[in-house]
């Protein structure tokens, strides 16, 4: 088994509630997947059991081969998970609480000191390192959080919507660092409901919806032969020649005129075409001020995948 | 690579016991420790009257507030240790790691039992340094006194981890905790003194022995017979009630301390294994 994370016919019930319905995903080792699906999708639920939080109601899961179900001590040894947003021990500082999971992790004590300093940095709470975690804000303590999945640098990454609570500035971080994650070989699989910030950083995004898997590729595969559109902003109203020269460009399905200086144009593709697209507008002479998608990729995806009255 | 199990509950003994260390429940016990046996030393001489010359006797009294005491630290350690760090969402932080949740409970419980030995212990201290000073010597069986109260704790802590896997909310399982074994299972031992049935089964009436063991002879079971005297002169309905007066028997009663420590450790070991975040 050569894949980072396995899941098999994972199912997960509640009475007569399905939660995780003989879900099936391989992740491939040293890269990000964006785990995406409505609320009450299944991906808490996933994860959970991933985790060992939850016991499977049938099926498997492996973490660097070792099944989660039947071993969990050994699935999760190089495993590091953020589930929701943990709380801390009020009575422990970030020190204290770095230390007891590296003991209980098997580092060395000089190697807890070392990584402690070094993640506590990552997630800009150097400060704080000392002071007991009840007064902390959620945001803070949603940075120990992924400190100490951090802290034994794990080959694989559990992040369920790591920039819940966190402020606009603390979001940015969190993603950079999972960017910055993403230059090793390590393995995430990061669930969220901010499109934007999965098509941001991760490699490929799984959709599931009712406990079902419902797509797993990149998202420009996902992305392909589907029509996309895109808003410009030009300097000048557009002549009507203009207008229609702009209709025959190549992809182009068609264009709107939604206020006297902006229009939108549909196309057939994805980010390759949008790119070709703009160089073509600019060779009609118009003059673009700005050049935007009006949804992006990955929402239309998510969008086309989930059913209007399941979204959300 | 994790380290072995044993390794493991080593490391939640200790993070356990810093965490109590620096609860404001381990204040709260100490100040109570302190407080009760002051009540003992300070009241006699305020009032005017005499410390009891007996050592047996002066530890017993002083050793009045033991059972409460356990409970109050079984409630304290015990009540709220599972079931907080599902309510509370620590389990989020502690469980996701290469641990067996066994193992984290059983760390857990023997840092529970830990810190309540510790108040217990000084408890204990406090009175025979104190029963030393003032009479000169100490109470004989003292030492098997503790030996039983620290069974007695091991117990009621057992049962208080179990309340905690058990229940939904800590305040739920710090309320039943402290009322199963300070007013009910009491209430019951009671009842057993009136419908004449020995209560051996019950942790409360078994605690019996932590006090008993200092009697000398240790005591033994009898029925009082009080005479009505407004029935007495009628023809009809009884002219006396008996009262029964139970004393645990030791061998038994220890018997029934390990059971309730063990069915209730392993029971809260099963619960909290099949407890889901």
């Amino acid at each position: 088994m050569n894949e980072a994370i396995v899941i098999e016919n994972l199912r997960k019930t509640y009475g007569t509630f399905v939660a995780l319905n003989d879900l099936n995903l391989e992740v491939e080792p040293g890269i990000c997947v964006g785990y995406l699906g409505p609320n009450g999708a299944g991906k808490t639920t996933t994860i959970k059991i991933l985790t060992n939080l939850l016991k499977a109601t049938s099926g498997n899961a492996y973490l660097n081969g070792a099944n989660v179900v039947e071993d969990p001590k050994a699935a999760l040894e190089n495993v590091g998970a953020v589930v929701e947003t943990p709380e801390f021990y009020p009575q422990l500082t970030p020190n204290e609480c770095l230390a007891y999971i590296g003991h209980i992790r098997g580092m060395s004590a000089s190697a807890i000191q070392e990584r402690s300093q070094e993640v506590l940095d990552e997630v800009k709470l150097p400060d704080w390192a000392d002071q007991r975690t009840g007064k902390f804000s959620k945001g803070m303590k949603q940075r120990l959080a992924i400190a100490q999945a951090l802290l034994h640098e794990p080959s694989i990454l559990i992040l369920d919507e790591p920039t819940t609570g966190l402020d606009p500035r603390g979001m940015f971080e969190v993603r950079e660092i999972v960017k910055q994650l993403k230059a090793t070989d390590i393995t995430i699989l990061m669930s969220s409901h901010l499109l934007n910030e999965v098509q941001e950083v991760c490699d490929k995004v799984a959709v599931i919806d009712k406990g079902t898997l419902l797509a797993y590729d990149t998202v420009e595969n996902l992305s392909v032969m589907k029509e996309n559109s895109v808003s410009i902003t030009t300097l000048d109203p557009i002549k009507p020649d203009k207008f229609r020269e702009l209709k025959t460009l190549h992809n182009v399905t068609s264009v709107k005129r939604v206020e006297t200086l902006e229009l939108v144009l549909s196309f057939k593709g994805a980010a390759k075409e949008q790119a070709q697209l703009l160089e073509d507008v600019i060779k009609t002479g118009v003059d673009v001020v700005s050049y935007k998608p009006t949804q992006s990729v990955i929402e239309e995806i998510y969008l086309r995948l989930i059913p209007e009255e399941e979204a959300v | 690579m994790a380290p072995g199990d044993a390794n493991q509950v080593g490391t939640v003994v200790k993070y356990e016991l810093l965490k109590y260390l620096r609860s404001r429940r381990l204040f709260i016990l100490i100040i109570l420790i302190v407080l009760i046996n002051s009540l003992f030393l300070v009241i006699p001489p305020a009032t005017g009257s005499q410390y009891p010359k007996d050592p047996t006797e002066f530890t017993q009294n002083m050793l009045g507030f033991v059972n409460l005491l356990i409970i109050i630290s079984a409630t304290f350690f015990g009540a709220d240790a599972i079931v907080s760090e599902f309510e509370q969402k620590t389990g989020f932080f502690l469980f996701p790691n290469p641990i067996k949740r066994h193992i984290i409970i059983t760390g857990k419980f023997i840092g529970s039992a830990l810190v309540s030995f510790g108040g217990l212990a000084l408890y204990y201290i406090i009175i025979v340094l104190s029963v030393r000073f003032i009479d000169g010597s100490i109470a004989a069986n003292v030492g098997l006194s503790f030996s039983y109260a620290c069974l007695y704790l091991l117990a009621v802590v057992a049962l208080a981890y179990l309340f905690s896997a058990i229940m939904k909310s800590s305040v739920t399982s710090l309320v039943l905790t402290f009322f199963m074994l300070f007013m009910i299972l009491p209430i019951v031992d009671a009842v057993g003194t009136v419908a004449k049935f020995k209560p051996w089964f019950s942790i409360t009436f078994a605690s019996g022995i932590i006090t008993d063991i200092l009697k000398q002879p240790y005591p033994k079971d009898a029925v009082q017979t009080i005479p009505l005297v407004a029935n007495a002169t009628r023809a009809t309905g009884p002219t006396s009630i008996s009262i029964a007066q139970y004393y645990p028997v030791i061998n038994t009663s220890i018997i029934v301390m390990v059971a309730y420590l063990v069915v209730a450790f392993i029971l809260s070991l099963i619960i909290a294994r099949m407890r889901q975040m």
